[in-house]
């Protein structure tokens, strides 16, 4: 079977202030079946957010393609939704407004996308909070909108970019588990970014990670044949966990 | 009440505390009228004393109500409000229909910034009381040389506030139409504009006050009517009672100005009115 997405051989180098040259990324090469949850982990200034970018569209990488279905990537588009890091909603609009506001951009008609996006507010959890404005959410409830919002757009790839980075523990936890169960509920390719290592385990159907300082480049990958729910004191997790922890140790 | 949603706990209190002497001697509400009454009673005693030259706030008082039926110049105190306000009203429509759109188109487009932004930085810092002597020159001493300061005054604030209103929003925020699907046209009418709302409302209301400063100006140096103009009269028949008089009824027309403003506000930004449900 063909790969959903594919990454070659890419490469990103910024240009600051117009003449410093950054290196983010080198020769990244990876594949992601369909409906596979890979998670990408690495340490803080690896690359992975722009990596991320990249596949989205919102960058270009500086050498090197992405291929989703075959097709090379020119730039943003609705087959992948991304989740941000610091949530990113639109303080303006209700939970509703931000939720429904994809399907909006595409003319969809109000009584067929509250519809659709009354689904996603309950597939998150939300139902009852629809009124409310961001501000009066707290971190989890706020992501999961973020969530809700890139699900409502019916994308085929879900990109997620740290989404729990801002929680605390135990919400980050929770909301570990909320995002297998809507995974399971309606099965999407995911590309997941995170730096934390039970994170990635209990998530990941595989594991890439990144090598610590710029450029990122790959370390290595690590299927995770672990049925779910996961528990994080599991035998085989405890076991993985160290695996990973060591070999990043031996590149510190 | 207490009810889980998400997993996160909602809880709904109300505080109910007995009234104890302390916490009405600290109640705000208490604190801002011992306030003004203890500014009252100030005033009142230097009055009373023949210090400063200051009417006592009755006098004021009794000052405002008369005028309020006796006619000045043809106008009660109502009529030289709205003088005031009339001429406000309309300087500052076209300030800010000219100012918040050119704001808004800068803070979008950096060829059109790089374009106004050298001549503006040049006008920005000209108090615009200073185009007194010029606006009489064009309009004359009627209507439209007041309300030409005035469109100048609060031309400058809308143009600041809606440029910086545009330029502090997040980039990201457009990434978010971005990956939705959504074109640069979208980006503007789905980000930039209900993200620079805020910022835009504050021009709106500095610009207000700074309209209040320029059709003082303009109604001290030449007029037959508005509330400046009763100052001058005031002094001129040497009343501090008409001036005072005339002052407090422009910090009441100039606050009722604010009100409304914050008030279209609270309407068109209904995200920055207080949580209600949580």
């Amino acid at each position: 079977m063909n790969p959903k997405i594919e990454c070659r051989n890419i490469s990103k180098v910024f240009i600051q202030k117009g003449k410093q040259r950054v290196h983010v990324l080198e020769d990244i090469s990876l594949e992601v079946m369909h409906n596979e949850f890979l998670v990408i982990l690495g340490p803080g200034q690896s690359g992975k957010t722009t990596l991320l970018r990249i596949i989205a569209g919102l960058e270009t990488p500086t050498s090197g393609q992405v291929l989703v279905d075959g097709k090379e990537v020119t730039g943003p588009g609705q087959d992948r939704g991304l989740v941000f890091q610091s949530y990113m909603l639109f303080f303006w609009r209700t939970v509703m407004g931000n939720v429904e506001i994809g399907l909006k951009l595409r003319g969809v008609d109000k009584k067929k996308r509250r519809e659709i996006a009354q689904h996603y507010i309950n597939l998150v959890g939300l139902q009852g909070f629809e009124k409310h404005y961001p501000h009066q959410l707290s971190g989890g409830m706020k992501q999961r909108v973020g969530i809700a919002r890139a699900y409502a757009n019916n994308p085929e790839i879900m990109l997620l970019d740290e989404p729990f980075g801002q929680l605390d523990a135990q919400t980050r936890m929770f909301m570990e588990k909320e995002t297998e169960r809507i995974w399971q509920t309606e099965k999407k390719t995911v590309i997941f970014v995170t730096n934390n290592i039970d994170e990635a385990i209990y998530l990941g159907d595989r594991i890439v990670t990144l090598k610590d300082k710029l450029p990122g480049r790959m370390d290595a990958i690590y299927d995770v044949p672990l049925p779910r729910p996961r528990e994080h004191t599991d035998l085989e997790f405890v076991k993985l966990r160290q695996e990973i922890t060591d070999r990043s140790e031996l590149v510190l | 009440m207490e009810r889980s949603v998400a997993n996160e706990v909602v809880k709904h209190v109300k505080e109910k505390k007995p009234w104890t002497v302390g916490r009405v001697l600290t109640n705000e509400y208490f604190l801002y009228v011992v306030s003004f009454f203890t500014f009252l009673i100030v005033w009142h005693y230097i009055a009373a004393a023949g210090l400063l030259g200051l009417a006592t706030p009755e006098a004021t008082l009794k000052e405002m109500v008369r005028l309020m039926s006796v006619r000045l110049a043809g106008k009660n105190l109502f009529g030289h409000a709205w003088a005031s306000s009339r001429r406000i009203i309309i300087g500052f429509a076209i300030g800010a229909a000219a100012g918040l759109p050119l704001g808004l188109l800068m803070g979008l487009n950096k060829y059109i910034n790089s374009i106004v932004k050298p001549v503006f930085d040049l006008f920005k810092p000209m108090p615009p009381i200073a185009w007194i002597s010029i606006s009489i020159l064009w309009f004359g001493i009627g209507e439209p040389s007041k309300i030409f300061i005035i469109v100048i005054g609060s031309f400058v604030p809308c143009v600041l506030n809606a440029y910086s209103g545009i330029r502090i929003i997040d980039p990201e925020l457009y990434d978010v139409i971005r990956v939705l699907g959504g074109n640069r046209r979208q980006e503007i009418f789905y980000v930039s504009f209900p993200a620079a709302l805020p910022a835009l409302f504050a021009g709106v209301q500095i610009s207000m006050s700074v309209a209040w400063t320029c059709v003082l100006a303009a109604e001290l140096v030449s007029s037959r009517s508005g509330l400046g103009w009763i100052i001058i009269r005031g002094m001129k028949l040497t009343k501090p009672e008409l001036v005072l008089g005339g002052m407090a009824a422009i910090a009441v027309v100039a606050w009722l100005f604010s009100v409304a403003a914050s008030g279209l506000e609270k309407v068109l930004c209904p995200w920055k009115r207080g949580i209600k449900e949580l």
